[in-house]
């Protein structure tokens, strides 16, 4: 039996534009956030996340039929990122500010507007954002993709492993390292912030 | 007896309910005797618990509507052929385009060789003035002779060796080529056997007209070490670390000198001569 994926692989493999634009909607918004996490900024995301497409579109000759095409897709995204950080050779900007300022409407705006519009709550949330964002800077890019990918992406350990060609033990072992780093920068928060966290 | 170190490596399992029921059970069993591994199970998912809450900024409809529309105008840009009128640039990039990408490193590597063998000439092959002829540094004024002593000849088999690798690095490009091609478990084993060698011969490279042979020889160490040590293919900084490491040093600057140069393939030796002080 085919499966929906083994379907679209076939139609990609024989060039076929439409099934490359199935493609780009299923996953857009997957890339665009793992390159934001990765690259730190909207404007560089949209240009990374579009360079992988491109990436994909060009080299889909050399893609196995028999792996995962989620996963080889997650590779280029961490290799079109680190590419593009390399490039930069500077660190990231804070992205939250800079979306901000933009005039993006973020998550909680969206489910959450009472909450927004209350200046005590936006600015708690501002600290707590810009707190994340700075304790995530502190990890190193590969320990930061396992634990985007584990965390916001929900992809198993297998998963990763596969996507970022790592035996799983190494993905344990990056995923702890980052785990704990985060712990340690985001200690402050946890106490300062969420109190019943320190109540626990 | 309980090793914490064992069930802190399932940690990462247990906070994303990744371990099987028998695991879980030996693992909670732990936490309720262990007070340390407890409270850093505790303290790790209280982080994880805040970093729920962390928030990414939505680009927004208008955004993702327009997202393959303006994929579609660089995929274009791509595929299409560019029309006559085109600009220079583009014109430019066309010719380029006509060769594979590995040709570019392979003819920018081709390209330093031949910088490298026109410096040497320059440099090394300067006459010296009539006073100082006969205290020339040994090796630029050593016409005729062709063997090199033990030591030389085995720092020359030791450089061809390491070239080959680095080369092999250097060149790599992830984006064309399969991280297989690199055959990286093969060069780090070639690189530990190399850096094995490296302490020895620096040893026996004790004459003074050597020195930049032992330099070379300690600058290629360094490098073979970083290589021994990556990890994969794939770890991209880390390759390009290397690949940095190499370039900053020189490296293939300096293998063409000592390639050509007194105590390279030039086939001019250094003879066992004090250098001028002069």
């Amino acid at each position: 039996m085919v499966t929906d994926e083994q379907e679209l692989i076939q139609r990609l493999a024989r060039g076929d534009r439409s099934a490359f634009r199935e493609l780009v909607e299923t996953h857009k918004k997957k890339i665009y956030f793992l390159a934001l996490d990765m690259v730190g900024n909207p404007a560089d995301a949209e240009d990374v996340s579009q360079e992988v497409f491109l990436r994909v579109f060009r080299s889909f000759k050399t893609f196995k039929q028999d792996a995962r095409l989620g996963a080889w897709i997650y590779r280029i995204t961490y290799n079109a990122s680190i590419d593009h950080l390399r490039k930069r050779a500077v660190t990231p900007e804070p992205m939250a500010d800079e979306a901000l300022e933009a005039g993006f409407q973020s998550h909680a705006q969206i489910a959450e507007p009472q909450a927004s519009l209350d200046p005590a709550v936006a600015a708690e949330r501002g600290l707590l954002r810009d707190r994340i964002e700075k304790a995530l800077r502190n990890v190193s890019p590969r320990e930061k993709a396992v634990f985007l990918l584990r965390h916001y992406e929900d992809l198993s350990l297998k998963e990763i492993a596969e996507s970022l060609e790592l035996t799983v033990g190494s993905v344990k072992s990056y995923l702890f390292r980052a785990v704990r780093k985060l712990r340690t920068e985001l200690v402050p928060c946890r106490t300062d912030m969420n109190p019943e966290a320190s109540h626990d | 007896m309980i090793d914490c170190e064992e069930y802190r490596e399932r940690m990462i399992e247990a906070l994303y309910g990744e371990l099987g029921e028998d695991d879980k059970a030996s693992f909670d069993a732990h936490l309720g005797s262990c007070a340390s591994c407890a409270a850093e199970f505790k303290a790790m998912t209280a982080t994880l618990a805040l970093l729920d809450k962390r928030e990414r900024p939505d680009p927004g409809p208008a955004f993702w509507d327009g997202y393959w529309d303006r994929l579609s105008k660089r995929l274009d840009k791509e595929i299409s052929p560019a029309p006559s009128g085109r600009p220079a640039r583009e014109r430019l990039s066309a010719i380029f385009n006509v060769f594979p990408k590995w040709a570019y490193p392979l003819a920018g590597a081709a390209a330093l060789v031949v910088v490298g063998i026109l410096i040497g000439r320059t440099v090394l092959s300067r006459p010296a003035p009539p006073l100082q002829k006969a205290q020339q540094p040994p090796a630029l004024t050593a016409p005729g002779v062709q063997q090199a002593s033990a030591p030389v000849l085995r720092a020359r088999n030791y450089i061809d060796r390491s070239k080959l690798i680095i080369l092999a690095l250097v060149n790599y490009d992830p984006e064309s080529q399969d991280a297989y091609g690199l055959d990286l478990p093969r060069q780090k084993q070639l690189s530990r056997e190399l850096v094995n060698e490296a302490s020895g011969l620096k040893n026996d490279l004790k004459d003074p007209a050597q020195k930049r042979l032992r330099e070379l020889v300690s600058d290629l160490e360094t490098i073979l070490i970083q290589i021994a040590n990556l990890e994969s293919a794939n770890d991209l900084s880390a390759v390009e670390f290397v690949k940095q490491g190499a370039e900053s040093r020189g490296i293939m600057f300096k293998i063409n000198l000592a390639e050509m140069g007194p105590d390279g393939k030039g086939g001019r030796r250094a003879p066992q001569v004090k250098p001028s002080i002069i």
